[in-house]
């Protein structure tokens, strides 16, 4: 360990497997979503009968992920109240000490790392806000998904029982309102929102990176090993 | 605002969209009890006009059983079990005791001509001849003040009985004076309220007087609306689709006759018998879809194998209708069928959403302003560039402010 810095723990094994969980089911979504809306791939008509099944597979693993997110959206709500770790709620009352926290650390993008006037220590707010807007982009995604679903189960029944297709309908019809009305603003909709998904991550992937390399507390090992380093003030006191 | 409100009021109070098929046997019964007095009533009635139906269908070399065929699967169409079917004949006879009042509004009278058939008229058109047309725009004889008067006295003698069919949308911009009829100039709007007034229930026919249709694409110059945004406090009946199908508009009045009911209807009302389907889910090229099989342009090797039409714009995923089941023209063909995609004419808003014939992820789509024509691709592409640019930017700024915040730093 490098001297005069101490090891501090910000994602337990449970969070990290949901980050990437998420990251890759995320890769998923986007290659077999993007045939969905629109197949840019041709099957070869040379192809086995049993191999031509290729809209269907698409369709079957976008949905596989979809219950992969549903879940994990599920898990990750309830740990943002009762996580016995940390409760990222907290740090999303605008309190007057959040508040000033969040512009701290934009004023410590802006300004490229040449004022540092907070606590890196542990999660921020402004980081837990950015991440509260992607969950919330993922719960919408699921929401609009599951409008289109139900689309397809208009006889009311389906395997599990007719509870399931009255249950999204309760759920998620009001997203064809508040989207313009048709059943294509929700396609529109869910479509455009993977585009502020894919800029959301962009942004993320270079932000978690910047702060790695400007700030010096490997931050990018958080993801990975659950820990970053910061300076240790009590060392330094002594 | 107040009128989305109360659309997801109306959602959350309304049942899902569920389709009951089968109601139980005591409902059946009782059904059929009310249906059996209330063509009695009828039948006591005199008919409205000397058409004469059984002869019509001889006349149109139409044997007893061919229309037998016929109720019985209209009664199938209806959702009604098998012992309906000889009510569903009955009331077929007795069309001509159901007085109708047809309004032709900003249209193409593409309904109309539906109506009449241009070829072969079969049982549905049929039906539709028959049925007491006290008043129809396009193919009255009257004209001018005769017209008006024809007009006056069957709202008059058939006052809160009649059907009011409307083809075409309302134009509402400027006061109106876009659609005026009449010596009297009174605006499409005005005639329309006037004859719904004393309706038993109105029933919109066609896009243009569900949604708005095509005079209401953008950017609706004439600020054109459907039937059910201006009449509230009737019973109003959705049959979308460009042209609608007759075998809907068939089933509507029928089932009216029948039961003297509306039937259930969707969230948009449209009755659900003819638009609880999705046409994807019935359509015949979906193993087309399932495989990944598709028209990659007009007249290719997919395209002469009847492969799925998505690629081309096919709407069929997002429609829901008939068409797939009960096809166009007695069920003769339809537009999958010809090998063009599905444009979406049922569905609200077809023009502006539905039918560009290319996938949604290609169309131009104006922003929310209402400004730039953009895909969905191209707008998210956009968006991306502009955040690698920013990345770009402040990555280089950083780079360079960083190596001076190192040479300052002494510590270490």
């Amino acid at each position: 360990m490098k001297q005069g810095y101490k090891q501090v723990k910000r994602m337990t094994p449970a969070m990290r497997i949901i980050h990437w969980l998420n990251a890759f089911s995320m890769i998923g979504a986007i290659i077999t979503g993007l045939y969905i809306g629109h197949p840019y791939y041709q099957t070869l008509i040379a192809d086995g009968a049993v191999d031509k099944y290729v809209m269907a597979w698409n369709r079957y693993g976008h949905f596989m992920i979809a219950i992969i997110f549903d879940v994990t959206s599920v898990v990750i709500a309830y740990l943002y109240f009762f996580s016995r770790f940390e409760k990222p709620y907290k740090k999303l009352i605008p309190n007057g000490k959040n508040v000033t926290e969040f512009f701290a650390v934009l004023v410590n993008l802006l300004t490229l790392n040449r004022k540092k006037g907070f606590d890196s220590t542990h999660s921020d707010s402004f980081n837990t806000v950015y991440f509260t807007i992607f969950h919330l982009l993922l719960i919408w995604m699921l929401l609009t998904g599951l409008q289109m679903y139900v689309q397809g189960l208009e006889s009311g029944l389906s395997s599990i029982g007719s509870w399931w297709p009255w249950l999204l309908h309760v759920s998620t019809d009001w997203t064809l309102y508040v989207t313009g009305g048709t059943n294509m603003d929700v396609r529109i909709a869910h479509h455009m929102s993977m585009w502020f998904i894919i800029c959301w991550v962009v942004f993320h992937i270079y932000y978690q990176v910047w702060r790695t390399i400007f700030w010096k507390e490997a931050d990018i090992a958080i993801v990975i090993g659950g820990s970053k380093f910061v300076k240790d003030d009590t060392l330094k006191s002594v | 605002m107040s009128d989305k409100i109360e659309a997801v009021k109306k959602l959350f109070t309304s049942k899902s969209s569920r389709v009951e098929t089968n109601k139980g046997d005591t409902y059946y019964q009782e059904l059929f009890a009310k249906c059996e007095a209330r063509l009695n009533e009828m039948r006591a009635q005199t008919p409205a006009n000397r058409l004469d139906f059984s002869e019509l269908l001889e006349e149109n070399g139409i044997d007893r059983r061919e229309f037998m065929k016929w109720a019985s699967a209209t009664t199938a169409m209806l959702m009604l079990p098998p012992m309906f079917t000889p009510l569903v004949a009955d009331a077929a006879v007795m069309m001509n005791r159901a007085p109708v009042i047809w309004l032709e509004l900003q249209d193409c009278a593409g309904n109309s001509e539906a109506l009449l058939r241009a070829d072969g008229p079969k049982i549905d058109e049929i039906v539709l001849d028959i049925i007491s047309l006290e008043y129809h725009e396009t193919l009255q004889a009257a004209a001018g003040f005769q017209a008006e008067k024809q007009l006056d006295e069957a709202m008059e003698t058939f006052k809160g009985k009649y059907l009011l069919f409307v083809e075409g949308s309302i134009p509402m911009g400027m006061n109106g004076q876009y659609g005026t009829i009449g010596a009297a100039g009174e605006t499409f709007h005005d005639h329309l309220m006037r004859c719904s007034e004393n309706a038993a229930a109105v029933i919109a026919v066609g896009a243009c007087a569900t949604f708005g249709g095509i005079p209401a694409a953008s950017p609706n110059p004439t600020g054109a609306v459907g039937v059910m945004n201006l009449v509230k406090n009737k019973p109003v009946i959705n049959i979308p689709a460009c042209p609608a199908n007759p075998a809907n508009m068939v089933g509507v009045i029928l089932h009216y006759l029948l039961t003297g009911q509306v039937p259930e209807l969707d969230s948009l009302l449209r009755p659900k018998f003819a638009f609880g389907y999705r046409i994807h889910d019935n359509c015949e090229r979906r193993a087309h879809f399932d495989a990944g099989e598709y028209v990659e342009e007009w007249g290719d090797k997919g395209a002469q194998n009847n492969f799925c039409l998505y690629k081309m714009g096919c709407k069929g995923p997002m429609t829901f209708n008939n068409c797939s089941i009960v096809r166009y023209n007695e069920a003769v063909n339809w537009p999958i069928g010809v090998g063009r995609g599905c444009i979406g004419c049922s569905e609200p808003d077809f023009w502006d959403k539905y039918a560009y014939e290319r996938p949604m992820a290609d169309a131009k789509i104006k922003a929310p302003t209402g400004g730039v024509e953009k895909s969905v691709d191209e707008f998210g592409l956009g968006m991306l560039t502009a955040a690698g640019i920013g990345i770009a930017i402040h990555a280089a700024a950083s780079t360079v402010a960083g190596k001076r915040d190192n040479s300052g730093e002494s510590h270490e």
